[in-house]
This record gives structure tokens, sequence and C-alpha cells, in this order.
């Protein structure tokens, strides 16, 4: 099972496209219930504090906005982790974690930067862009390794 | 209990930087509530086209669609909130295009703000509670006449002022450095009483703003205690007779600038802040202190010196101070001196604020800083027109306070 | 500074969307309650979200998957359930995510006809593929003559 970081992070269709392929999504999900789940000082909604925009300086400068550091505080440890990933690349209205044009620019460059395997594929339109959509995916998660950790 | 006024909040990234439940905060402190209008990813897809502004965040795009919710009144609300990431071009350039929008098509009151992960609650407070002001009392602030015997104190960062008004005329006034809250404010106003030949028991009600106004308004048990937005805003127009129609209100305080867009005497958008002390009265106090001259003095001085003679930047009050040390070491004259200290104060304030509200004549400049000649000459010439210094302007805080408090006088 | 003190620690949260002409999400919530063993399942209008230890929980919605598994979707949330810090009745509107969906929603149609498609290949690999699938040959010129007598005649 390989650890794939999706996006958009906050994407349905990969996370379950990922999951029911054999493999584990990597998504906000994961980095937000991490957060409402570990006690500590009161900030809500997400319990991001204003300690992460400074945790955030490991992945962007001290010049950039403190919205596009707090969200490079949850990405950035997921991006590490992550073994491939599936970007869309015209993921235009992903709200939210993923509603920082220039965050998303920085998640994307840093997954190029990593190394990873990367399979990156538009939305589809119509059902034959649906046929194709899925069996990229599919062919992409099958050539990743199915053993615990990828090793 | 009065209803809970309640704020749309408009915004990209509060979440993001820890500052969300600082929103909440202050919005709470002032019994109100913030709320997201609620639209569908359609109002999304046509709110944009509609609106013609092709961002590419995902979150700015969903500013836009509530935005247009409000205007269109698919959504209600008592005023709005606009908060994106300091630092952000993208999203200032749709902070400035909503509040813009907003302002121009609806009654709406909104206030901008861009946050980085420090800003407080304490920050936003005075913004809320003038928001919350201008939506819970609409018909105090309507009052253009001030009736009866009233008092206002404002209890600024450097000075203390008290006025003491009588059927709509100024009968006495007071004035004195801010040091000990309650101290300050008794000498205040115990010299706007002799003046005006009244004593404490003739007074009907009381009005209290600026940063000691809450203190200052339990020991005084004043009917009105304001924050000075719309206290300034009503006091400015006010003076400068021009109750009806728009009029942009400027104020550089001792610690913090406001800028106030003002329609009927009511602040439609407003700013407030300053990055530094660089941009504040407190600078051109340094300055007069460093050229060896009294404040007052300061205004004259520059206006007869040249300020492109002297490169001067006070964005930071270090850097600011060396440069006008160093001027001053190069064989600059105190008068040059003067002038690009006003200058470029001016410049600041210019730069850092006024682009957050939309100039509208007559420019009204008030506050302690408004008396320095060079200053106001400096901000006439940056915004091309003749800026309006209404008589007693130093007082506007306290002249607003007294005429609105006048509206709690007993048989009103 | 308030203090914060979590709920559901340890437990996982995932949704899941059904968008079939053959389940609605009550029906969904319904058998999916008979296999809950005791995990948390929160009926919503587009489907379930199931809250509890994280084996549990995987169990169930591979279970869940198997009811219609080409029209059944599912995704990892971060709250628990009926949480009031993403409660629409708390924020006055939808939170961010929700539009998100919406988004994804409208192509789920796509990404079933691709998963059907798929198991069909699949299926096809073991035997021969079906004749429809192969592709047409070219119009060979004399017939396309006889047709066109054909008509004309």
């Amino acid at each position: 099972m390989a650890k794939v970081f999706i996006y958009p992070a906050t994407s349905l269709i990969l996370s379950d496209l990922v999951a029911r392929f054999g493999h584990k999504p990597l998504g906000a999900a994961l980095g937000i219930r991490e957060r409402i789940q570990t006690a500590g000082v009161d900030s809500p909604p997400l319990q991001i504090t204003p300690e992460e925009p400074k945790r955030g300086l490991k992945y962007a400068a001290v010049e950039v906005p403190s919205g596009v550091r707090g969200r490079m505080a949850i990405y950035g440890p997921l991006i590490e982790e992550a073994e491939a990933a599936i970007i869309v690349t015209d993921a235009d209205l992903a709200f939210g974690c993923m509603g920082c044009a220039r965050t998303d620019e920085l998640i994307i460059f840093s997954l190029r930067q990593s190394g990873i395997p990367i399979l990156e594929l538009k939305y589809p339109s119509d059902e034959e862009e649906g046929v194709q959509f899925v069996a990229a995916v599919k062919k992409f998660l099958d050539g990743l390794p199915k053993e615990e950790g990828g090793a | 209990m009065s209803r809970k006024v309640r704020i749309a909040q408009l915004s990209c990234g509060p979440e993001y930087s820890g500052v969300q439940k600082e929103i909440y905060d202050a919005a709470e402190a002032v019994d109100a509530e913030v709320f997201f209008p609620d639209i569908a990813l359609a109002d999304v897809e046509r709110g944009v086209d509609a609106f013609g502004l092709d961002v590419r965040s995902a979150d700015l795009k969903l500013m836009i669609a509530r935005a247009m919710a409000l205007v269109e009144g698919k959504v209600d609300a008592d005023g709005v909130f606009i908060g994106t990431c300091f630092r952000c071009a993208e999203a200032a350039i749709v902070r400035n295009e909503l509040r813009r929008y907003i302002h121009e098509n609806s009654r709406l009151p909104v206030v901008s703000y861009s946050f980085t992960e420090r800003t407080t609650s304490g920050t936003l407070l005075t913004r809320m509670e003038a928001l919350t002001t201008i939506a819970r009392r609409r018909a105090l602030l309507a009052r253009e006449e001030q009736t009866g015997i009233t008092m206002g104190v404002d209890s600024g960062s450097s000075t203390t002022k008290a006025v003491v008004m009588k059927d709509n005329e100024i009968v006495g006034t007071g004035w004195h450095p801010t040091t000990e809250v309650i101290k300050s404010a008794e000498s205040a106003i115990a010299d706007a009483l002799e003046m005006a030949g009244l004593t404490r028991e003739d007074i009907q009600a009381i009005g209290t703003t600026g940063y000691g106004r809450f203190l200052i308004g339990k020991h005084l048990e004043a009917d009105l205690v304001q924050e000075e937005l719309t206290v300034n805003s009503k006091g400015a127009v006010y003076l400068a007779d021009h109750q009806r129609g728009s009029a942009t209100v400027i104020d550089i305080g001792g610690m913090d600038n406001k800028a106030i867009s003002v329609i009927d005497g009511i602040p439609g958008t407003f700013t407030m802040g300053g990055i530094c002390a660089g941009a504040s009265g407190r600078f051109l106090e340094m300055t007069a202190k460093r050229l060896g001259v009294d404040i007052t003095e300061l205004g004259p001085l520059a206006m007869k010196g040249m300020g492109v003679n002297v490169p001067m930047n006070s964005y930071c009050i270090v850097f600011g101070t060396q440069s006008l040390v160093n001027a001053l070491a190069a064989g600059s004259s105190r008068e040059d001196v003067a002038a690009a200290a006003c200058h470029s104060v001016a410049e600041q304030v210019f730069e850092q604020q006024l682009q957050e509200i939309d100039i509208k004549e007559p420019v009204i400049m008030v506050g302690g800083t408004s008396l320095i000649e060079g200053l106001v000459h400096a901000m006439g010439q940056l915004l091309q027109t003749e800026v309006v210094v209404p008589p007693h302007s130093q007082y506007i805080g306290a002249v607003g306070s007294a005429l609105l408090a006048s509206g709690f006088v007993k048989g009103e | 500074m308030a203090e914060y003190t979590p709920d559901y620690v340890g437990t996982v949260t995932k949704y899941v969307f059904v968008e079939s002409p053959s389940m609605t999400p009550g029906e969904l919530a319904l058998r999916a309650y008979e296999a809950s063993e005791g995990v948390l399942i929160k009926e919503t209008c587009f489907g379930l979200q199931v809250t509890g230890e994280p084996d549990s929980v995987d169990r169930l919605v591979e279970e869940i998957r198997s009811f219609d598994p080409t029209h059944i979707f599912i995704k990892d949330r971060g709250f628990p359930p009926g949480d009031p810090r993403r409660c629409r009745a708390n924020l006055g509107g939808a939170r961010p995510g929700y539009l998100g969906h919406e988004r994804e929603f409208r192509l789920l149609r796509y990404i079933t006809r691709g998963l059907e498609e798929l198991d069909r290949r699949e299926e096809g690999e073991a035997e021969p593929a079906p004749p429809a699938r192969e592709k047409r040959p070219l119009l060979d010129i004399k017939r396309l003559q006889e047709l066109i007598d054909t008509e004309e005649s």
C-alpha cells in the first residue's frame, strides 16, 4: 500500500479511487483530523493556532502571507510522507483548505520537486473522459508497490 | 437585551492563519455575531462571471459571490467584515474592489482588514465596535444638533481632551497630556468646566471616547461610551458644517490613524492602524523635539521649508529619525527638515491607509495633528485637494461625544 | 487563552456519498445500520458519515461500498459528525468544503461510468472480447456502391 498525495487534497473522487484501488490517500482531512484530535490552545474552527503559520516557515519564507504558511503547515508534512501523487490540474473550484491559489501552486511545485511518481490529469467532462480518467488512475495506482510502506 | 448585530464575514485565510477565533472574540465583545453568507456552487460560478474579476483563488471567488448575495439582498446582514492575509496581492485587489462595490451598491457598513498570524481580537475590537454601532445606533448617529448641557471626554493615547457644550455651542474646552488616564481626564474636565463657568452638577449627559473610554466612562458614569471612529466622523461633519452627503475624515493620531469615508455623518468604510509610529503624530513630536521647537511651532516652521530638499522616509520611526538626524548633520535647514517630516507622515498615511477608502471631497482633517499646518499642506498636495480643518478640530472626539451624548439628556 | 479538549480522540470519520438511481441515502443508511457493529452512523442528505475505531470503520465502509460499488464513494473527514465548528446552522452558511463536494458531485456519474467500463473490461479479459467492442471495419467501397444503389432505387 503506497501513500498517495491527492490534489485537490479535499477531493472525494481521488480519495475514493486511491482507497478503492488499494492505497492510502493523503489529503487535507488527515491534517485537519490530527489537529482536531489534539489538545492544546482553543483555535476554532480548524484548531490551526497562530503557531502554525510559524511552523509553515519551513516551507515558505516569512514574506509569504500567513494563510499560505498556515496551510503549508498542514500539507508540508503530508507531501514529505507521500510516495506518489495524483494531481488534477483543473481543480479551480476547490475551496477552504484548497482555496488559496498561491498555496496550491506551491503544493504542486513541491510534489514535482520531490521526485515521487506523479500522475497529472484533468477532471472528466463526459462519460468517455470518465472512462479514461478512471483507467489512467487505476493504471497509475496498479504500478505502485502494494507492500506496506512501499519498501 | 438587544438583538445581536449580524456581521457577514468575507475572508480568505483567517482559519489558516490561526486568527478566526480573534475575529469571533472581537465580535462577541461587542455583542455581535459573525456569519458566513450561505450560497451554492452555482452562485459562485455565476457571481464570479458577473463581477468580472478573474481571480485564481477559490476562496476569493467565494468572497465575491458572498458579497454579491449581500448586495442583491439574498442574504441579510447588519455590517460586513472583509479580511484577507497581509501581503497577498491577489486578495488585496479583491478586498478593495469588494469594499468599494458594497459601499457603492448598498447601505451596509464595511470594515476591511489585512491580518497576520499576530492579529489579536484587541486590534479588531474598535473596528467591530464601530460596525455594530452603525448598525445598532443609526437613530442616535442621525443627531445633527447638540441640545442641553453635555460634556464629551476623549481619552487619547497622547492627550486627553474635554469639551462642554450648551445649546449647540462649545462653551468650554480642556486639554492635558495623557499620563494617568483618570487624573488627566479630571484635569481636562476641570479646565473645560471652569471655562464654561459651570459645575459637574450642571452637566446633563456625558459621552466618552478614545483608548481610555471604558475606564473614564465608568469613572464618570457616562451615558455613552463610544469608539472614536463613529464619534470622530460625527464630530468632523458637525464642526465642518457638512452633515449631509459624502466626506472623508482623516485623523492622524498619536498611536494610530483613522481614515473614514463618511455618508450623512455615518462611517461607510474606514481603516484604522498604521504599520509603525513613523506614520503617526508621534514621529512629528519627535521631530519637534529634535529641532528644539514646541510641537505647535512645527507646522509654521514646515510651511517655510521645502520638503523635497530632504530625503526622508518615516515608514519606520527609527529609520525616519535617523534620516532626520542625518539631514541636520548634512546642513539641511530646520525648515526643510520640518517640511520633510510632515510630508513623510502624510505620505505614509496616503500610501498605507487612504488606498483603503474612497476619497470623496470635502477632505476633513481632525485631531491634534490637524493643527500642524505643514502636515495639512502636505496631505492636500498628495490628495490634490483643499483640506478642510474645522474650528476646534483638536477636540474632535470630545465634541462628537458631547453632541451624541445629548441624545441621553432627559426629556429628549 | 482557552484550553481545547478534543472529543472522539483516536477515531476516524469517513463520508459515504451515494449517487445512485437505485439506492437513496435513507436505504443506504438502513443497510449500513445492519452492518454497523457499533460504528457510529449518521445519515446526511448525500449519504452517511461513519465514525469509530479506524479498523472498524475501514471494515464497515468496504462492506457499504459493496452494496453498490460503482455508485458509492468514500472519503476521509477531519471532523467528527455534527461538530458545531462546521455546522451550517452555526456558521450561517455552508462550510467551504461543501461547495467543493458540490463541484465533484456533478462529475460522479462519469466516474461511475468509468468504473463500470473498467469492470466490464476486466471481466472481458478472461473471455473473448464482445464483438461490439471490436473496431468497426472500414466500409468496403463495393458495399458502399451497393448501399447507394439500393437507396436510389
